[in-house]
């Protein structure tokens, strides 16, 4: 990144290779969209061309694009509310082989997540998918690590709760629309 | 230990980052405590979501967009140097000088005895002049024509489409911008301009597959028909298992399966 903010834009090559398809993967998660996933994947890496020399020697790397990250996101849907909360085609992919009951679980999982008010799928998103440490994703979200592990305890008893919920209904009957959720407060 | 004092510890101990002591203490009120066992059991649970692939059109937006940022910021580099042009007001000012006077026209004489044995060759190398121009031009308009594609507003991507329509030969990156557009734009408008645009460049392989795998994604009617249109234009007897898929959609709308059935007739 030191090379990109120096003014070796090739390099930026190399870091679309390794963070293009977790980015893509956050957005997704996050917002259920592929097509709009891949826009804003894009935006990002035109972000970090434009913003370049506001990284600072030893910020670390990951924290600091997903943040850029985030402000995209947020950027978005300031624009355009968000309107496909759970696309069916955005059920997970399953791979041959896999046991029926396993398929279904994931499948109910992914649904529960999604209905998730935003701010906590965000939470789960990155500490769980992302795998980031709690001290940077409370430096992105602008509080505390102690609040983030509080949250972090919230959100997965909500998702124990939805997901319970969907197991009981039939399917199809429970979706309920995060496109209600409004995006979290931009952290700048 | 109570719930309320092991949420302070969860968390932890679902990123592993607690001491073995600590592990231990968690690990023991899990064994009796359903709740706070079941999110730990919900929490390894979320690894069943598999990733998604991004698109491997990604890549070549991306080098677009970093070739059309690097070009933008050499023409400001350029821009620069004009700046920097004033600075050699001075030099003129020698040059009105009699030392200067006498300097520049030797450098006259010199340049006229050269242009005059290279008169012969003028015309050639005009010639590649003009190619070359004509080069650069083609290229600017492409770049305007991506950079236009990937613009938030539907009306703007709409003018990237009709830009890629003065070209005859388009780059391998605007092929597959407009591509792309045409599978994964939000606005109908675009993709159907964008299809009219591909229409021109039925030689080239991919557009025909990337035309008849949309056959299987749109979701507008609108847009379902004119693909189907598309393929019948071209005579693309390889599109009649995707037409006859498409065909047994169950929620298709009725003229799509109607306008499906006449196509797969006159492929056939």
């Amino acid at each position: 990144m030191l090379q990109v903010r120096d003014g070796a834009g090739e390099t930026l090559g190399v870091l679309f290779e390794r963070y293009h398809a977790p980015l893509y993967n956050f957005y997704t998660k996050l917002t259920g969209d592929r097509a709009l996933s891949e826009d804003l994947v894009q935006e990002v890496f035109l972000r970090i061309l434009r913003h370049r020399q506001t990284f600072r020697d030893g910020t670390p790397f990951r924290a600091w694009i997903y943040q850029i990250a985030r402000n995209a996101r947020i950027d978005h849907f300031r624009k355009t509310r968000p309107q496909v909360p759970f696309e069916p085609e955005m059920a997970p992919t399953v791979t041959p082989g896999d046991p029926a009951q396993q398929r279904q679980e994931s499948e109910l999982l992914h649904k529960a997540l999604m209905e998730l008010p935003e701010e906590k799928r965000e939470l789960l998103v990155l500490c769980r998918f992302q795998e980031l440490p709690y001290e940077d994703v409370a430096r992105l979200v602008g509080c505390g690590v102690a609040t983030v592990k509080v949250r972090i305890h919230r959100a997965m008893q909500e998702l124990r709760q939805i997901f319970h919920q969907l197991q009981a209904a039939p399917a199809g009957s429970t979706q309920r629309a995060a496109a209600q959720n409004l995006p979290p407060r931009r952290v700048t | 230990m109570k719930c309320e004092e092991i949420a302070g510890l969860l968390p932890d101990y679902l990123q592993e980052g607690l001491g073995t002591e600590q592990k231990k203490v968690v690990e023991g009120h899990l064994e009796s405590c359903v709740e706070c066992r079941e999110i730990a059991g919900l929490w390894k649970k979320l690894a069943l979501i598999p990733d998604e692939q991004p698109s491997e059109m990604g890549r070549a937006r991306f080098d677009a967009m970093l070739q059309a940022y690097q070009t933008g910021r050499r023409d400001e580099g350029t821009a620069r140097r004009v700046d920097r042009g004033a600075s050699f007001w001075s030099v003129f000012q020698w040059l009105r000088s009699p030392v200067g006077a006498v300097a520049w026209s030797i450098v006259l004489v010199v340049l006229g005895a050269y242009i005059g044995m290279q008169l012969g060759s003028a015309k050639s190398s005009s010639q590649q002049d003009l190619a070359a121009m004509h080069t650069e031009l083609t290229n600017m308009r492409q770049m305007v024509a991506l950079s236009m594609l990937q613009q938030q507003s539907a009306s703007q991507r709409l003018e990237g489409v009709s830009w890629t329509r003065r070209e005859g030969q388009l780059d391998p990156q605007v092929l597959s911008a407009l591509m792309h557009t045409l599978r994964y734009d939000q606005s109908v408008d675009v993709r159907l301009a964008a299809l009219d645009a591909l229409s021109r460049h039925a030689g080239q392989p991919q557009v025909k597959k990337t035309v008849v795998d949309a056959l299987q994604e749109q979701q507008s009617p609108l847009m379902q028909v004119a693909l189907i249109d598309q393929l019948v234009e071209w005579r693309d007897a390889e599109a009649a298992p995707g037409l006859e898929k498409l065909r047994r959609s169950p929620n298709l709308n009725p003229t799509v399966r109607q306008r499906a059935d006449w196509a797969i007739s006159k492929l056939n």
